[in-house]
């Protein structure tokens, strides 16, 4: 690696290319960056100051009242809470016995290997409906209860091919060496795989990780009454579609009768949104970097062979 | 058992090849015991609520069970092809997901390749992190920072008129025939730091004897990117796009429905605004179902197609 | 045999796991209610407390901890847990209904044809007869309405009026301008479309920028579909009818005319045509997002713009707080001719298609229609909209309710809405309509009390009433006529019926249509009219036409 290294330095292609993706790069930390800083300006800012349009990412007047806003719901903290659960239980059963499952259909000599496959990979391109699947939510009991969160998606078919993909990247070699050592498949799985696969399991953590934090659909539609139950992001549509003054609805006019007064208020949905995004995003977003130390480059190969 | 033993011994060669089979399947009792509880889920979580098919069908009620609807053989479908505009919005859906499709692909790889040649490990891991934020913006954010952007006095045409291009600003979602590049940047824009990530764990798993031996070989920077790094994600690029190619006939929903307006509807509208409009905002949930059953024999004929194709040339297949 | 077994097998594990899977799920006892285990029929005060869902937008809540609800549970010893939609409305009905599990009293806006079709509420004819009086006083003249094709009264709606008939002391048109444009010209009375567009064309040629920003002459909510009827909806109000939705109801003859693809359409779309021409008209008009349509109205640049004012809520609010009324904007009783009759002022009107029901889950109907009767008191309808006799309002010497302007400002407040009561009890409750009186002649509607209004005003608003010699914005408009249908679209189109189908195709094609209509060059406009009309008769407007005629004519005839 080291004479890999000074040699790399004496080409002056080497030097313009790096200088160009740079360039590039941080026109893309620009781009990408503008929606957050535009988040974190509204939400700082005025609610009905920021009507008059042209914040972009910085505050004109500083308030931190859509924060008050979003925060006063007293439910907030405890469905962060149960955002928090349902994070880290789903993801590690999901990721688990997602790998597992990955790991049967990634060996060769499994009879139903192909069967298997095709039974799961086959339902990423259908469903029966949101009725059907509601009424075998209610006829497995798990109408208002904390595991129709985790159950209904434990195991993740598009996670499950990647992390076949990266089992059998893996040099044959390694897993029949353990066979011949006596281990069984589950201890092969356990001993062998898992800690090969590890930058696998961190994308699909990641994966899993932030459907869970962000889904509020199951909420909605199974555990709406139950607040023990709710979630941040759930609390969060909630604190929206409150301060949404209107619901009109198609051709006329709607219920105009439910908005007759005027009322004041100091939020509008343009303000919530931006200060939900910021509340809602940052927790989720910081499991990145995190995870980002397992993502080390030649590990999987450089550890195997050292 | 003795009498078992009897019978099959008369059996056919299916039967005896079915015994085969379980011999094998009793020596593999752990992979068995390891596989066959999510099968018991996946049947009951996903192939058991298929009786929801039933409903395109029907003129469906909620209200009614099964066996009291009205059955109404085919009509549902019927409604669906013969209505001209399924015609425009199938074009768009099409259209609008193969530049997804493309776009999508060919930017996360290139953004993969360009973000692995970074050496500053900090800057890589800054670049990674700021580039997946837009992931976590809903559409309904994302969606108005593009209309205010794309406004006329919006940072695009201040730009363009800044740098000479232009010399009156342009409506941008104000002209139909825009509507598909917009949105496919507008997603490339949202996804591609996301969509990157799969390719950089792709990545760690390429042995770095292979950059030393091409570095020996005096291959130049590009060459590696080319002959190393992009041979290491193919596995998972061509499985990535397999699956892909399955859900051709999902162009997105929000972004079209949030960007789209009475001047562009005509390249705007997809499939899934079109089942909203007369299916679901109707509660007509058979032409919703009957549309949803089109979209998935159209996923099974893409992916299988690709699936056999990828087998042919020898690549790394789906199943 | 063996592979029969092997599939008896199978479904025996199938079903052990989902046994299993259901063990797990820690399902917690439903009905946490106290009511589990009572008697059915006896009326007691006892503690219990019921699950309410609306389908209207609100923050959930504990009935008595508001301040109304309070007092309520006092009266009654009845609680509600209230809660309401979030996401869909339409999916949240359908697994309700799919469920068959309701809460005891649901408010179903939107999905009352659905839930009704389910035989999600029970009749509350005979529990009205019964046990409530006080509905039977406030509905009574209203039977007919309330009560379903099949006999049945299934929800008791919000507008019934009681004791006459209050006019708003501030309606508003769908037509703004901007004050100094009225005040440059000396406060012209202006009455037709054509008036009103001059007076924009003049004002703009004389003022082309405010503040180094150009001036928009006018402009329209027509950039998200959601909100595209604000710019169809007008040939109808230009026309001197009220808000019919998609038709105009013929006083005489009571037939319903669809004005899509009539003259009046046309003459709306040239004049939006032509003002686009002489680059009055916004180029933004279909394209612009709410919050960019917001952004403009508030930056005091535009002269002139149409919308309904509940449309845009308290946006306009910022430039009452700046504080410089030149800058705000004042609803025109405009119309497309001289001698046209406004009917900007809403008739008096009855939406049946809006109310609250009691459902087949409800253990205690008796108790929850008690609750009704007696939420339906004179006392306690003062209570849901002016709250505690000194404390949110006063009584003159005359008797008349009065309140402060703090009083005022709590009434408006909706953090403060919401701590008392009335965010919850003004609306989605059985309750006195909106133009209602007391029978001590004072409005049920504190801003409907003119010696409230008169509060709000601002030295802008007073010295623009002054000059045009009124005494209240509703004066700028005609009386309101009586219309025993209003409003025809309140009336039920069954789901995917050819009306709702009609209904969303015809959307479609104004969407497609106008803009290219009010974009095109003078010559174009006529060939692109007659493209849009021949699509349009495609639809079969005579159909959807005879459809409401009937339906209206049933109305009249007192067949709700």
């Amino acid at each position: 690696m080291e004479q890999a290294k000074s040699a790399r330095n004496f080409s002056i292609g080497d030097k313009i290319f790096d200088v160009c993706n740079i360039i590039f790069m941080i026109f893309l930390i620009i781009v990408t960056l503008y929606p957050f800083l535009n988040m974190f300006a509204l939400s700082f800012n005025d609610a009905n100051d920021s009507i008059r349009g042209s914040i972009y990412v910085w505050p004109r007047e500083w308030t931190l009242r859509n924060f008050e806003y979003v925060f006063n719901e007293s439910n907030v903290f405890y469905a962060t809470f149960i955002s928090a659960a349902r994070t880290i239980i789903g993801t590690v059963i999901s990721v688990f016995c997602t790998a597992m499952l990955a790991y049967t259909i990634s060996r060769p000599e499994y009879a139903l290997k192909k069967f298997v496959a095709i039974t799961f990979i086959f339902t990423m391109y259908f469903s029966g409906g949101l009725i059907p699947s509601y009424l075998l939510t209610k006829e497995l009991g798990l109408l208002n209860s904390f595991w129709v969160y985790i159950i209904p998606g434990i195991i993740g078919v598009f996670n499950m091919i990647v992390i076949r993909s990266f089992i059998e990247g893996l040099p044959e070699g390694i897993m029949e060496s353990a066979k011949i050592d006596g281990a069984g498949d589950f201890t092969t799985f356990m001993r062998i795989v898992l800690p090969l696969t590890v930058p696998a399991l961190a994308t699909v953590s990641l994966f899993v990780a932030v459907s869970q934090w962000n889904s509020w659909f199951d909420v909605f539609l199974y555990n709406s009454s139950r607040p023990n139950l709710s979630t941040l992001q759930y609390e969060l549509m909630k604190v929206l579609s409150t301060s949404s003054a209107t619901t009109s609805s198609g051709g006329s006019a709607g219920d105009a009768f439910a908005n007759a007064q005027g009322n004041v208020t100091a939020v509008t949905p343009t303000s919530v949104r931006a200060t939900m995004t910021i509340v809602a995003s940052v927790p989720i977003i910081m499991v990145y970097p995190f995870l980002q130390k397992y993502f080390v480059k030649g590990m999987v190969v450089g550890g195997v062979k050292g | 058992m003795e009498k078992h033993a009897v019978q099959m011994a008369k059996s056919t060669s299916e039967d005896s090849r079915l015994r085969t089979l379980f011999k094998t399947l009793s020596k593999q009792k752990m992979l068995m015991l390891m596989s066959l509880p999510f099968l018991i889920w996946v049947v009951i979580f996903k192939y058991l609520p298929l009786w929801g098919w039933t409903i395109a069908f029907q003129k469906f009620r909620l209200a009614k069970d099964l066996f009291d609807q009205t059955w109404i053989g085919l009509d549902n479908f019927r409604s669906l092809f013969q209505e001209q505009q399924f015609y425009l919005v199938l074009r768009n859906t099409l259209v609008m997901s193969s530049i997804n499709l493309v776009l999508g692909f060919v930017t996360a790889i290139v953004l993969a390749l360009l973000l692995n040649e970074l050496r500053k490990v900090y800057f890589k891991r800054a670049v990674q992190t700021i580039s997946y934020l837009p992931h976590f913006i809903s559409w309904v954010v994302a969606a108005n920072i593009v209309q205010t952007a794309l406004a006329p006095e919006g940072i695009v045409n201040v730009l363009l008129l800044r740098l000479q291009l232009i010399d009156h600003p342009i409506l941008w979602l104000g002209v139909g025939e825009y509507f598909w590049g917009i949105l496919g940047v507008t997603e490339v824009w949202k996804n591609v730091g996301w969509n990157t990530i799969i390719y950089l764990a792709a990545i760690t798993t390429i042995d770095p004897t292979q950059y030393e031996a091409a570095e020996m070989d005096g291959a130049s920077r590009l060459q590696r990117m080319w002959h190393v790094t992009l041979p290491g994600m193919k596995p998972v690029i061509v499985i990535l796009l397999i699956m892909n190619l399955g859900h051709i006939l999902e162009s997105g929903f929000e972004a079209q429905y949030l960007l789209g307006n009475g001047i562009n509807v005509e390249f705007s509208e997809n499939l899934d605004i079109f089942v909203l409009k007369y299916g679901m905002q109707m509660n007509n949930f058979g032409l919703a179902t009957a549309a949803g059953m089109f979209k998935t024999v159209v996923s099974f004929i893409f992916l299988i197609a690709a699936n056999n194709l990828a087998k042919r040339m020898g690549e790394s297949r789906l199943y | 045999m063996r592979k029969k077994k092997w599939l008896q097998t199978s479904l025996a594990v199938i079903t052990a796991a989902t046994f299993i899977l259901a063990g797990c799920s820690n399902n917690e006892p439903k009905g946490s209610n106290t009511e589990t285990g009572r008697t059915n029929g006896e009326v007691s005060t006892d503690p219990v407390s019921y699950d309410y869902f609306a389908f209207g937008t609100n923050k959930d809540v504990i009935a008595s901890n508001t301040t109304i609800g309070k007092i309520l549970q006092e009266q009654t010893g009845v609680d509600w847990k209230m809660e309401y939609v979030v996401g869909d409305a339409s999916t949240k009905s359908g697994v309700m209904i799919a469920g068959g599990d309701y809460p005891d009293v649901i408010s179903p806006v939107s999905e009352l044809s659905k839930l009704t079709d389910a035989g999600a509420f029970i009749p509350l004819n005979d529990l009205i007869e019964k046990y409530a009086p006080n509905i039977k006083r406030v509905y009574g003249d209203y039977m007919d309405k309330i009560t379903n094709e099949d006999g049945n009264i299934y929800i008791l709606p919000f507008t019934a009026n009681v004791n006459g008939y209050l006019k708003e002391p501030d309606a508003t048109s769908t037509f703004w301008m901007q004050r100094r444009v009225l005040k440059e010209f000396g406060y012209p009375e202006v009455k037709t479309l054509d008036q009103y567009f001059d007076l924009i064309e003049q004002y703009q040629a004389k003022y082309p920028s405010v503040d180094g920003k150009g001036t928009i002459g006018f402009l329209t909510f027509a950039g998200t579909a959601g909100e595209f009827f604000t710019i169809t909806n007008q040939p109808m109000h230009l026309a001197g009818y009220p808000n019919d939705g998609n038709v105009m109801v013929d006083m005489k003859t009571q037939e319903a005319k669809l004005y899509m693809g009539t003259d009046y359409e046309k003459r709306w779309l040239a004049a939006l045509n032509e003002m686009n021409r002489k680059s009055l008209l916004d180029p933004e008009t279909f394209t612009a997002n709410k919050d960019q349509y917001l952004a403009k109205l508030t930056s005091g640049r535009v002269l002139g713009y149409v919308n309904y004012s509940w449309q845009i809520g308290d946006a306009t609010n910022n430039l009452k707080a700046a504080g410089n009324d030149d800058l705000r904007y004042v609803a025109l009783p405009i119309v497309f001719d001289e001698n046209t009759t406004d009917a900007y002022i809403d008739p008096p009107s009855f939406v049946n298609n809006r109310g609250l029901g009691i459902t087949v889950s409800a253990e205690d109907p008796i108790r929850i229609i008690k609750y009704w009767d007696n939420l339906l008191s004179e006392e306690n309808q003062k209570l849901i909209q002016w709250g505690e006799k000194d404390v949110t309002y006063s009584v003159n010497e005359e008797g008349r309710f009065v309140m402060s302007k703090e009083q005022l400002a709590n009434r408006n407040d909706n953090e403060f809405k919401r701590k008392y009561g009335w965010a919850y009890f003004d609306y989605e409750w059985p309750r006195y309509g909106n133009n209602s009186l007391y029978e001590d002649g004072n409005a049920h509607l504190p801003t409907s009390q003119p010696e409230v209004a008169e509060v709000n005003y601002t030295d802008g608003d007073l010295a623009l009433l002054k000059a045009y010699g009124l005494k209240t914005f509703s004066d700028f408009y005609a009386e309101p006529v009586e219309r025993p249908w209003y409003p025809a679209w309140s009336i039920e189109k069954e789901q995917g019926s050819p009306e709702q189908i009609f209904n969303q195709k015809a959307g479609d094609l104004q969407q497609k249509y106008y803009p290219k209509m009010v974009f095109s060059s003078e010559a174009d406009f006529e060939s692109i009219w007659n493209d849009y009309l021949a699509e349009f008769n495609k639809l079969k407007p005579a159909d959807f036409e005879q459809f409401i005629t009937s339906k209206v004519k049933e109305r009249i005839a007192g067949n709700w």
